[in-house]
C-alpha cells in the first residue's frame, strides 16, 4: 500500500471540499429522493450530498449513455446534409460506489470495441470520477461480494474512504492529482493513516462475503446446465415485463435508434433511445413474429447476459451486485433468490444422476 | 406541398382533448401552419361537407346515430385519426357496459327513455378503420404532434407496445410501489412521458394495456400490496371496459 499516493481530507474540511469542487465544473453527487431513494443529481454543497446511501434508482450510466440522445442531424433536401452530433458535457461524478465504478468498466469495454462509440467515448473522456467506499452492506440486495465488486479495484480518479475524522484519499490518476492540487484541501498520509484504512479493510473482509452459496468460477457452469430449469417457468407469472430491472442495471445498455423530422419535414435529427429485452416489441421482427415472446424467456436472457455470455466475451460478469433490479422489482423478484433456486435445482439434478 | 384538408369532429366525450390543442404552447403555429382546418364545430361555424385529407375524431361511438355519422366521416377521409381515450379505447364512457342498457337509459332519461337508443359504447376502431392512434385522456400534445409529423410523411405511428414504467424509470422517479401506493403503470402503454407519476399522481390507465398484459401477475401485485379485487378490477376497469368487445 505504501508505494500508491494517498491523501487524507479532515471531515470539518469536507463541505469546503465540494464546493470548491463544484466550482471547478459541473459536480453530481447522490441526494436523497425520500422514501429511501436517492438519485445523482447536481450539487454546490457538502449539505446536499447523502454520503451514507443505497444505490441510486438509476446508475451512473445516465451521464455515460443518456436517456435520449441525438446523434446526427440532417436535411431531407437534394444533395442531402447530414452532420454527426456528440452531446457531452464536462462533469465530476462524486460519491461513485464500487458496484457502480464496476458497471463503468463494463460500459467502457463494450463502448470500445470495433466500432467503436465515439459519442460514448468523448463523454466518458470528459467524465471526473470520484468513488466512495462501503464500510458495510448497503442494504440486504447487495450482491457485490460475488462479483468481485465490493472492494475497489481502479475506474477511478480519487476514491474515498471515510474513516470518521477524515477520509482517506487514493489519488489514481494525473486528473485526480490536478484536483488535490487545485483545491488545496488534502493533507498527506503518514503511515497511521495507511494502517487505519488496512484495519478497516479487514473488517470489511469480515463483513463481506459470498451472498450467494457458489464459488465465483462455479457460477458459469451453473448457468451452462441451466437452460432449461424450472426457475425461468415460474417467472412467466410472475414478471410483468416492465423493463424497470433492465433501465435500472447499471450494465445494461441496449439502445434503439429513430428518426424525428420537423413538422416542416425539411430538417430532422436521428436519436437513440434507452430500451430492453424485457419489452414485448424488442424482439419482435417484421411479419410479426417475436422470438422471445414468453416473459420467461426474456427474464433468462437478462440473466446469461449478467452471468454467462459476457463470461465467453469480456471475461468478467456484467453484474455488479448493486441489487437495483430486485429494489426496483414491484413483482419482487429477487437476483439472490433467483441464483439459490438456480442452485437447488442443479443440486437436484445432480443428486438425482446419482441415485 | 399542399396543406392537408382537416376536419375535427367529437362523439361521446368531454371535448378537453380538443382544447388540449390550445395547449401546445409554442409548436401552435407550426401545428396550425402545417394543416389547413376546415371543419372544426367547437371553434368554426361552417361545415365543409367535401372530402377530407384526415378527419381527427374525438369520443366513443355510443348510440345509432353515432355510428351512421363516423361512417359518413369514414367515407370522406382518407385518413381517419382517433383522438383522445374515448376514441382510442372506449375510454371512461365503456362503464356504460358494465349494466344492462335499458337500466341505464331508464336512470339518465327518466320516462322517455324510449326516445333515446343507445348502444354498448365502442371505440372509433371497434366501428370503422383507424389509421392512427393519438391516445391518453386527455392527449399527451407531444405524442399528438409526433403523430402528425408521421402522417404528413404517410409512414406509420407506433404506439409503444411497452409499459408506462419505462419513462416512469427513465424520469428517475420514486416508484409509487415504494411509496406504498398503486399504479397502474406496469400494464399501461407508455407515450405519454410517465406524465401523471412525474406530476406526482399514479397512472390510472388512461392510455389503454399493452398488448401482452401480464394481467394475473399485476393482480398478485396489487394483492400483495392489499388492495381488495374489485377495487382492482374497478381500477382496471375505469379507462379499459371495452377491450371485451374485441
Ligand atoms: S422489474 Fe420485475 S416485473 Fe419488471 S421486467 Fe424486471 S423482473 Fe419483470
Ligand atoms: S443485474 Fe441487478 S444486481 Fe446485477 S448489476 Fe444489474 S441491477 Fe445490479
Ligand atoms: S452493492 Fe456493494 S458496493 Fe454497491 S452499494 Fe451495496 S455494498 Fe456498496
Ligand atoms: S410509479 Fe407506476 S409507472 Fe412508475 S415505475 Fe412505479 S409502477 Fe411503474
Ligand atoms: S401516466 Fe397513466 S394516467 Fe397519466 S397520462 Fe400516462 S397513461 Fe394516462
Amino acid at each position: 500500500m505504501e508505494d500508491l499516493q494517498y491523501v487524507i481530507l479532515k471531515r470539518e474540511r469536507f463541505h469546503d471540499f465540494i464546493s470548491r469542487l463544484s466550482k471547478m465544473q459541473k459536480l453530481v453527487a447522490p441526494v436523497s429522493k425520500g422514501y429511501h431513494h436517492f438519485a445523482f443529481e447536481e450539487v454546490t454543497s457538502g449539505n446536499e450530498i447523502a454520503l451514507s446511501y443505497i444505490p441510486t434508482i438509476l446508475p451512473l450510466k445516465k451521464f455515460f449513455m443518456p436517456q435520449r440522445e441525438t446523434l446526427l442531424e440532417f436535411k431531407t433536401a437534394k444533395g442531402t446534409y447530414a452532420e454527426p452530433v456528440v452531446e457531452y458535457e464536462p462533469m465530476t461524478i462524486f460519491g461513485a460506489h464500487t458496484c457502480d465504478l464496476a458497471g463503468i468498466q463494463c460500459l467502457n469495454m463494450v463502448f470500445s470495441e470495433r466500432p467503436k462509440d465515439y459519442n460514448y467515448l468523448t463523454r466518458k473522456n470528459k467524465i471526473t470520477l470520484i468513488g466512495l467506499e462501503c464500510n458495510a452492506y448497503c442494504d440486504e440486495h447487495a450482491s457485490c461480494h460475488l462479483v468481485n465488486a465490493s472492494f475497489p479495484s481502479g475506474g477511478y480518479d480519487l476514491f474515498f474512504t471515510d474513516l470518521e475524522d477524515y477520509f482517506i484519499v487514493h489519488v489514481n490518476t494525473q486528473t485526480g492529482d490536478e484536483i488535490i492540487d487545485i483545491i488545496k484541501s488534502f493533507e498527506k498520509a503518514d503511515m497511521s493513516h495507511i494502517k487505519e484504512l488496512k484495519r478497516l479493510r479487514d473488517n470489511k473482509s469480515k463483513i463481506f462475503s459470498n451472498e450467494v452459496s457458489i464459488e465465483r468460477r462455479h457460477i458459469p457452469e451453473l448457468f451452462d446446465m441451466s437452460f432449461r430449469a424450472r426457475v425461468w417457468k415460474a417467472l412467466e407469472e410472475r414478471c410483468l415485463a416492465c423493463g424497470n430491472c433492465t433501465n435500472v442495471c447499471p450494465t445494461c445498455y441496449c439502445f434503439d435508434i429513430r428518426d424525428e423530422l420537423e413538422l416542416n419535414l425539411k430538417r430532422g435529427v436521428r436519436y437513440r433511445v434507452w430500451d430492453s429485452c424485457q419489452l414485448e416489441p424488442f424482439a419482435r421482427v417484421a411479419g410479426g413474429i417475436n422470438f422471445r415472446k414468453e416473459r420467461s424467456a426474456r427474464q433468462r436472457h437478462r440473466y446469461y447476459r449478467k452471468f454467462r455470455y459476457p463470461v465467453d466475451r469480456f471475461s468478467r460478469f456484467f453484474c455488479t451486485g448493486c441489487g437495483r433490479c430486485t429494489r426496483t422489482c414491484m413483482a419482487g423478484i429477487s437476483l439472490k433468490e433467483t441464483l439459490n433456486e438456480l442452485i437447488k435445482e442443479s443440486e437436484d439434478r445432480v443428486w438425482k444422476k446419482w441415485l | 406541398m399542399k396543406k392537408p384538408k382537416v376536419g375535427i369532429f367529437d362523439f361521446a366525450c368531454c371535448e378537453g382533448c380538443q382544447l388540449q390543442i390550445a395547449n401546445i404552447g409554442e409548436d401552435v403555429l407550426d401545428v396550425l401552419g402545417s394543416i389547413d382546418v376546415v371543419e372544426w364545430r367547437e371553434v368554426m361555424s361552417e361545415k365543409w361537407g367535401k372530402n377530407l385529407d384526415i378527419a381527427i375524431v374525438e369520443g366513443s361511438i355510443t348510440n345509432p346515430h353515432a355510428v351512421k355519422r363516423i361512417q359518413r366521416i369514414r367515407k370522406k377521409a382518407k385518413i381517419l385519426i382517433a383522438y383522445g381515450s374515448c376514441a382510442t379505447i372506449g375510454g371512461v364512457n365503456g362503464m356504460k357496459n358494465n349494466f344492462n342498457l335499458d337500466d341505464i337509459r331508464k336512470y339518465v332519461y327518466g320516462d322517455s327513455y324510449r326516445f333515446f337508443p343507445t348502444e354498448m359504447t365502442k371505440a372509433v376502431h371497434q366501428t370503422v378503420k383507424v389509421d392512427y392512434f393519438v391516445n391518453g385522456c386527455p392527449v399527451y400534445i407531444p405524442e399528438f404532434v409526433a403523430v402528425l409529423k408521421a402522417v404528413l410523411q404517410g409512414v406509420p405511428y407506433y404506439v409503444p407496445d411497452y409499459p408506462v414504467c419505462v419513462e416512469c424509470k427513465l424520469n428517475e422517479n420514486v416508484c409509487m410501489y415504494d411509496r406504498k401506493v398503486t399504479c397502474l403503470g406496469p400494464v399501461t402503454r407508455a407515450g405519454c412521458n410517465a406524465w401523471c407519476i412525474n406530476n406526482g399522481n399514479i397512472c390510472y390507465g388512461c392510455r389503454g394495456m399493452v398488448s401482452n398484459p401480464n394481467e394475473k401477475g399485476a393482480q398478485d401485485v396489487l394483492a400483495k400490496y392489499k388492495i381488495p379485487m374489485d377495487l382492482i378490477l374497478n381500477k382496471m376497469n375505469m379507462y379499459n371496459k371495452c377491450r371485451e368487445l374485441g
